[in-house]
């Protein structure tokens, strides 16, 4: 019985919790809309991976890395934390990358703004 | 059944409802005002653009390192043998279905926010005296 991978999938959980938190990215924009997201994303894949494996195409590794708890035959614990994080990281990207972006946006403009006023004087 | 046959099944579904995301998102954008978020379209377009590139390679190499590891395996049988170093290539379409999934679930969701903002912006308008100050910042939150 191991808990490394459910360590590692936890820790991940929080920094995304962290980014969000700082940067008001899914939760901290509307959390309601945020739970309701995650739990249609976690749910769908869910089912997505329950056919899979119904169908016998992916089947739980054999491993001291995992805790061995099992929610269905050959759906890890795990899986679930991992969908988690994939539907979290997923809405932060999106979310983050437009804020980069428009970070950007407004630098390149700030500057250019100066370099016409520098030119005028 | 093959994993392809699977994942085109959930895409199908993914796709469904990116379509009535989008078909609400254009019937709000036109009770509201049309030209205005016209504008935003490109640089939501480059943030889908740099998440989609990061999430695709970040599965690329969680994914080989968990398959690598034992996580998870698979029956070649019902696998294309299409690979991104050790991981099958149908395990990329969670991240796609993520990608697409997510945005429009949240988008059907609507926030109370947004409705309010094209509630004050009906009232105003039909007061006659145009749109009101909540569209723009509902097509902002919106487009974000």
């Amino acid at each position: 019985m191991g808990f490394a991978y459910l360590v590692a999938l936890l820790i991940s959980i929080f920094g995304m919790a962290m980014l969000d938190r700082r940067f008001g990215l899914f939760f901290w924009r509307d959390g309601w809309r945020a739970f309701v997201t995650l739990l249609v994303g976690v749910v769908f894949f869910l089912i997505w991976d329950i056919v899979g494996i119904d169908a016998g195409v992916f089947f739980r590794g054999e491993t001291s890395f995992m805790t061995g708890v099992q929610l269905a035959p050959e759906l890890p614990l795990e899986e679930v934390f991992f969908l988690v994080l994939l539907c979290w990281l997923t809405m932060n990207l999106l979310a983050g990358s437009r804020l980069v972006l428009d970070a950007r946006e407004r630098r390149r403009a700030a500057s250019a703004a100066l370099s016409t006023g520098g030119d005028r004087a | 059944m093959t994993y392809w046959a699977i994942n085109a099944v959930f895409l199908g579904l993914v796709a469904v409802t990116a379509g009535a995301a989008l078909l609400l998102r254009w019937a709000r954008t036109r009770s509201t005002r049309a030209s205005s978020t016209r504008g935003d379209l490109a640089p939501v377009a480059r943030a889908v653009g740099l998440s989609t590139a990061v999430l695709l390679v970040m599965t690329a190499v969680f994914d080989n390192v968990m398959i690598g590891v034992g996580l998870v395996g698979y029956d070649e049988s019902r696998i294309s043998g299409a690979f991104v170093g050790i991981a099958p290539l149908e395990d990329f379409a969670y991240a796609v279905a993520a990608l697409v999934l997510l945005p429009s679930v949240w988008t059907l969701l609507g926030s109370r926010r947004e409705t309010e903002a094209a509630k004050a912006a009906r009232a105003s308008r039909r007061a006659g005296s145009g749109s009101g100050p909540g569209t723009s910042a509902a097509d902002v939150e919106e487009a974000r």
